[in-house]
């Protein structure tokens, strides 16, 4: 180290001998003002070349010589705003199996070896109002990466293999999406500002994800990717002039097609209110206040841009220097009046702050945007907000590929080329009057919807004191899964055999029709919060609409009874009743069970539909879906023992609404009747509970007051 | 004023590789452009000229994070780094002779408040009231001398962009960019932040820095885990211990405890200030002489003392959450520093990790199918002391940490059993140039990654010349390494078991 050092050193030495001489720094300064600024020499950022060719299509050529590389983006019109509400993810997916499903002559995994082993890329996406493909190279592999380009451009296969990589990536966002609360406030957010239907506020769900085809890919690309429709930057160490030959020789004769129709969005001022999310696991509040915001092109967008840089769009904003700074309320603090190209943004203030100031850090919230009226906007914040905008001007223009994806944008949204001149114009001209008047008209504390995600018991004063609050359910929708394979198929005579083969596996239809009420003790292992919770319990039912479950939990033993009188739950604390909810979803298990299904097998509230075949361990299980008397459930059966593997259903679970999955195995005769003594259970994926049955009496002896209520009610009693 | 360091974590969430501190292009294009000169106090100034624009970002590298933090004091040096926004002797105060007493006032008050809330026999809960009164009152005699903000006030109303800062389990880093008409400006603002500090409204952003670990830490699954995972993976050295410090320290350290801690580790020795762009070397260099030469002459303080010793055991953290699962491990290995090793495991984040065709996208993410991300990355949480090579990957719905685990283990075994291929070396070794080269278009990167280099590993070329060692690597150096440190008495493994939310009601 010390070696190369020294050597460093005489370099160094070398280097300064050849410079000019140091230039006089002013005497010892001891205050900041004294140092005086030198203008900033002239700049005159280059600008990209524009070629537009006779189909329509846009060039932008922008050389750069620093560094040996070439790449180039198109942007093409259409994006997610545009795709239908029940395909929502639709662009996303597209933008990943267009790469991924490579072209006609070379799959994307041969795509991918051949690019990566020439560090190149070429890479597509998808976004809100544009779809993207792009590449990326030194610039001697220009012709051998520069063709991949242009055919995976033109004639992309979607391999439909690649389609389920690119569906459980979105599944996989969807299902974590409500494990960050930033992410959620965020979220929900945007919903209420834009409605939750607006193409700017929704978001994939599992279903409408499941919904998009190869087809739809296909169709997309057909109806899109025409060279009208597209924007093309290329940027890098090339000279222009062979350049635009090389894209005139492939672009030329590429046929214009249809243009690409913008969505067709109407906008509506959110529903002012509090709102509120519920979030456990958290000790801090993420708050959101939000409304429509503004157009680009709207005339106020300087005035607006420099009361943003005043309100809490900088460090010395008036929301970071009194709620961060001075409260200490928060860490992340800010907002303003967004503003996008083509469509309003929106008004947004967020912060976080624990939950235990979460009202103190709304009213300190309030305090500011009343503040704006009490206290309006001095000339020193004008002057201080103007001078950061216009200072750090150049920083909008510093490298050539930023001037030359501002001149695309302008392009992409009909701007003039020469908007970032007219925004230092409008920025210099912005008085006092110009702020508050925005001010005044785009800040208007009663129209806010006020967006709160956090744990309620911890909060220094309820939601409520602002006002009614509207809870959000943020459930995830389930997968589809079996409700709609339901739907689709339909009751079949295969499914009807196919469940008679079940019932016959079981012990036939004269064992099972004599079993009235069965008793079973079990040893379950609860997946909890604190860990694996061991629990013994027993349960008794009686055929077709009593239960009894007991189980011994470390609070103490509770029971928990549902028949077509009472619902109920008992603990050592007292007997409190069930919701109807909770009722309703014991009642469609005891519906479910097997055994009652087997008793109504003929009940023409009964059906049972034969599906596709899915793997279960070694097993080609057959789907069979059942419709017990409005309870449904799908079985996956052992088309050679007839037992049933697996069962899944939806449902209310401890995991909150969602698919539940139970695996049965270790099956044993009782009586006679083959039943599994062994069960484990999933909910939405994660690993629920499972249950071992150490014994099982088909017929008992039970004691009828089992079912009745304990005497001395309770308020509140206990959870579990 | 932010960023602790889970940079790292964050990168892996959005789900982009993880490239450790970027190595360079020609480096003779560089030798003509660049200059380092150590001042007479010990501090290193670096100078690349880079003439795109009329602008210019600089870099100070402090060589001390959470790395020299002792129990009680957790977190200090993340609460130094916002405090280096809170101005000095002449920015941010109308009197500062006023303010200053008024500051050993405050000190005073919150230390006799400080001493009797915290003991544990015979704690006079009145006494703690009128303490806790008494210091709060102090602390508003003295903000009557804040100008608040005035620091960031200046550096934006001079048009400076990108202001930030972060501190790691081993360095804080400072940065912004300026027009470039501002350096005189710039040279007199961050030296004299470091020359001239007051830690005034010190409580109150202790409130904030308390947010900031809310929010990355106790409010997030994935942070509470690598917090876990650190704790387990680390027994003796500091790697282990939070950036934003435990929640006991943050209530505790004063004003007092951040100047001590400044005054020990912010030394001229240990700053490295990097500035890149459309300057002349001279011109910096005459600034840094004049205003950073003001830096008193301390000596460097003595390097850490404890070393993580071997790990003999495996371990394994599980947070039973009701988040999504999540799986990471990780294997102790040398420092950045050791030229041996070092390559080899920047070239295995590369083939395990970089693009489709890395290893663990193929097979867990193409063929299983049972992972939307997963990847290895190299010198976590650091590279300055020896630290770990981790795996991380993150499950598709409906697969379990464990699926992960097993299936990481069997990539862990393909390294150690068979040769990696011809196409898989040649690969890595054009991908990790041409990346190299990716990174040198910009002020900021390059000012950060040229200070870190010189700092870190005492030379900027280490940027260039890692890239030539990882050009030698060869499939035997890949294979003895994955033998030799991928080892199970070697692992910790951390992961979320997915469970139905705490309070929810059980049905059947």
């Amino acid at each position: 180290m010390m070696k190369t050092r020294r050597k460093l050193l005489c370099a160094v030495t070398a280097f300064l001998a050849a410079l000019p001489v140091v230039p006089k720094l002013q005497a010892q300064v001891t205050d900041w003002k004294q140092i005086v600024i030198p203008k900033l020499p002239p700049f005159n950022p280059q600008e990209p070349r524009r070629v537009e060719l006779p189909n329509g299509m846009v060039i932008f050529l922008q050389e750069d010589h620093e560094l040996p590389f070439i790449r180039g983006t198109a942007r093409i019109r259409g994006g997610s705003r545009e795709e239908p509400a029940d395909k929502v993810g639709l662009v996303q997916i597209y933008g990943q199996v267009w790469r991924l499903g490579g072209t006609k002559d070379r799959t994307g995994d041969q795509l991918d070896d051949y690019l990566e082993a020439r560090a190149a890329r070429v890479e597509t996406g998808g976004g809100l109002d544009a779809t993207v493909i792009s590449w990326d190279c030194l610039k001697e592999r220009f012709d051998e990466v520069f063709p991949i380009f242009l055919d995976l451009l033109r004639d992309p296969e979607f391999r439909a293999d690649k389609l389920p990589i690119a569906k459980r990536q979105l599944d996989t966002g969807i299902s974590r999406r409500n494990d960050d609360p930033e992410g959620i406030a965020a979220r929900e957010a945007a919903k209420l500002g834009y409605g939750p239907t607006s193409p700017y506020g929704r978001v994939p769900e599992y279903a409408t994800v499941d919904a998009v085809t190869r087809e739809d890919l296909l169709n997309w690309h057909h109806a899109h990717v025409h060279p009208n429709n597209i924007i093309l930057g290329v940027s890098g160490d090339f000279d222009s002039k062979a350049m635009e030959a090389k894209l005139r020789a492939a672009f030329a004769s590429w046929p214009k097609g249809p243009a690409a129709e913008p969505a067709k969005v109407s906008f509506q001022e959110p529903k002012p209110g509090v709102y509120f999310v519920a979030k456990e696991d958290v000790n801090q509040s993420n708050i959101h206040m939000v409304d429509l915001g503004i157009r680009r092109d709207n005339p106020d967008y300087y005035a607006v841009t420099v009361l943003n840089q005043i309100f809490g769009g900088s460090f010395s904003s008036r929301l970071v220097t009194n709620v961060r700074s001075k409260k200490g309320l928060a860490y992340e603090v800010g907002g303003g009046i967004g503003a996008a190209f083509d469509h309003p943004g929106l008004f947004r203030i967020s912060m976080g702050t624990k939950s235990g100031t979460t009202a103190q850090a709304i009213d300190a919230l309030y305090e500011e945007i009343d503040g704006l009226k009490k206290n309006p906007p001095t000339e020193e914040e004008l002057k201080k907000a103007k001078d950061s905008i216009l200072n750090s001007f150049v920083f909008q223009f510093d490298s050539k590929q930023k001037v030359l994806a501002e001149r695309m944008s302008y392009e992409f949204y009909g701007y003039p080329a020469d908007f970032l001149e007219r925004y230092r114009a409008g920025i210099e001209k912005v008085s006092l009057a110009d702020v508050e008047r925005v001010a005044e008209k785009y800040i208007h504390k009663n129209q806010l919807a006020v967006l709160v995600v956090g744990k309620a018991a911890d909060f220094d004063r309820p939601l409520s004191s602002f006002g009614p609050v509207t809870a959000l359910d943020i459930t995830i929708p389930p997968p589809a899964g079996a409700k709609a394979a339901t739907a689709a198929a339909g009751p079949n005579a295969e499914g009807k055999a196919l469940a008679a083969k079940v019932f016959e596996a079981m012990g036939g239809q004269s064992k099972i029709g004599a079993i009235k009420s069965v008793r079973r003790k079990v040893s379950a292992t609860l997946s909890t919060p604190q860990g694996e919770m061991s629990i013994a319990g027993e349960e008794v039912t009686v055929y077709p609409d009593r239960t009894w479950q007991k189980m011994a939990t470390p609070g103490g033993e509770m029971v928990i009874v549902v028949t077509p009188q009472a619902a109920f739950m008992a603990g050592p604390q007292g007997a409190r009743d069930f919701p109807a909810s909770m009722k309703d979803e014991v009642n469609k298990d005891l519906l479910r069970d097997p055994l009652a299904v087997a008793q109504h097998f003929d009940d023409p509230k009964y059906a049972f539909s034969a599906g596709s075949t899915e793997k279960i361990g070694d097993a080609d299980a057959r789907i069979l879906d059942v419709n017990a008397g409005g309870a449904e459930v799908r079985w996956f059966v052992d088309p050679q023992s007839g037992r049933i593997l697996r069962a899944s259903w939806q449902g209310i679970s401890m995991n909150g609404p969602g698919e539940t999955v139970a695996d049965y195995s270790e099956w044993k005769s009782v009586d006679g009747v083959t039943m599994p003594f062994k069960e484990t259970r999933s909910q939405n994926g994660a690993k629920a509970m499972s249950i071992e049955v150490t014994n099982v009496e088909l017929n008992p002896t039970i004691d009828p007051k089992i079912f009745e209520r304990p005497a001395a009610p309770s308020a509140a009693g206990p959870g579990q | 004023m932010k960023i602790a360091g889970m940079k790292w974590a964050l990168a892996g969430f959005v789900f982009a590789a993880l490239v450790a501190p970027a190595r360079a292009q020609d480096l003779a294009s560089f030798e003509k452009r660049i200059t380092v000169k150590v001042l007479d106090n010990g501090l290193t100034v670096l100078v690349c000229e880079r003439h795109e624009a009329p602008v210019f970002s600089f870099f100070t590298y402090v060589n001390v994070g959470a790395d020299r933090e002792v129990p009680g004091i957790t977190g200090l040096a993340h609460m130094f780094e916002h405090m280096a926004f809170k101005g000095t002797e002449t920015i941010g105060t109308t009197d500062y002779p006023a303010e200053k007493a008024a500051l050993a006032k405050v000190e005073e008050a919150y230390g006799a408040y400080d001493r009797e809330r915290r003991r544990e026999v015979g704690r006079d809960e009145k006494k703690v009231a009128e303490l806790e009164k008494a210091w709060k009152d102090a602390i508003d005699r003295a903000n009557k001398y804040v100008k608040p903000h005035e620091f960031d006030t200046i550096v934006e109303e001079n048009g400076g962009v990108g202001m930030n800062a972060f501190t790691t389990n081993e360095e804080t880093g400072y940065f912004y960019a300026f027009p470039s008409n501002r350096l005189e400006l710039w040279a007199y603002l961050e030296s004299d932040r470091f020359l001239h500090p007051v830690l005034r409204e010190f409580y109150k952003e202790r409130d904030v820095v308390y947010e900031e670990r809310r929010m990355r830490v106790d409010s997030e699954p994935n942070g509470r885990m690598f917090e876990q995972f650190a704790a387990a993976a680390f027994i003796a050295h500091p790697y282990g211990k939070p950036v934003v410090g435990w929640p006991s320290d943050l209530q505790h350290f004063s004003a007092t405890d951040a100047k001590a801690f400044f005054d020990k580790y912010y030394v001229a020795p240990n700053l490295t200030v990097a500035v890149v762009g459309d300057v002349k070397t001279s011109d910096v260099l005459a600034v840094c002489e004049k205003y950073f030469g003001r830096l008193p002459k301390r000596p460097k303080p003595d390097a850490l003392v404890t070393v993580e010793p071997s790990q003999n055991s495996e371990r394994e953290v599980i947070l039973h959450e009701a988040a999504q699962p999540l799986y990471i491990e990780g294997y102790h290995k040398p420092s950045a520093s050791d030229t041996k090793n070092e390559p080899v495991f920047d070239a295995l984040q590369d083939l395990m990790s970089n693009g489709r065709t890395s290893r663990l996208y193929r097979s867990l993410v193409r063929d299983k199918k049972i992972a939307a991300f997963a990847g290895g990355f190299n010198d976590f949480p650091g590279g300055k002391y020896p630290d770990l090579f981790v795996f991380f990957a993150v499950p598709t719905p409906g697969h379990t940490p464990e699926e992960l685990r097993d299936a990481i283990h069997a990539e862990v075994k393909r390294l150690q059993s068979e040769d990696i291929t011809d196409e898989e070396l040649n690969t890595m070794k054009t991908r990790v140039k041409a990346d190299l080269l990716r990174t040198l278009g910009d002020n900021g990167g390059l000012a950060s990654n040229l200070a870190t280099n010189q700092a870190l590993l005492g030379d900027w070329r280490e940027l260039f010349v890692e890239v030539d060692r990882i050009g030698k690597v060869s499939k035997d150096d890949i294979r003895r390494v994955a033998n030799e440190y991928f080892v199970q008495s070697n692992r910790t493994e951390g992961m979320i078991e997915t469970v139905p939310e705490a309070g929810s009601k059980g049905g059947k």
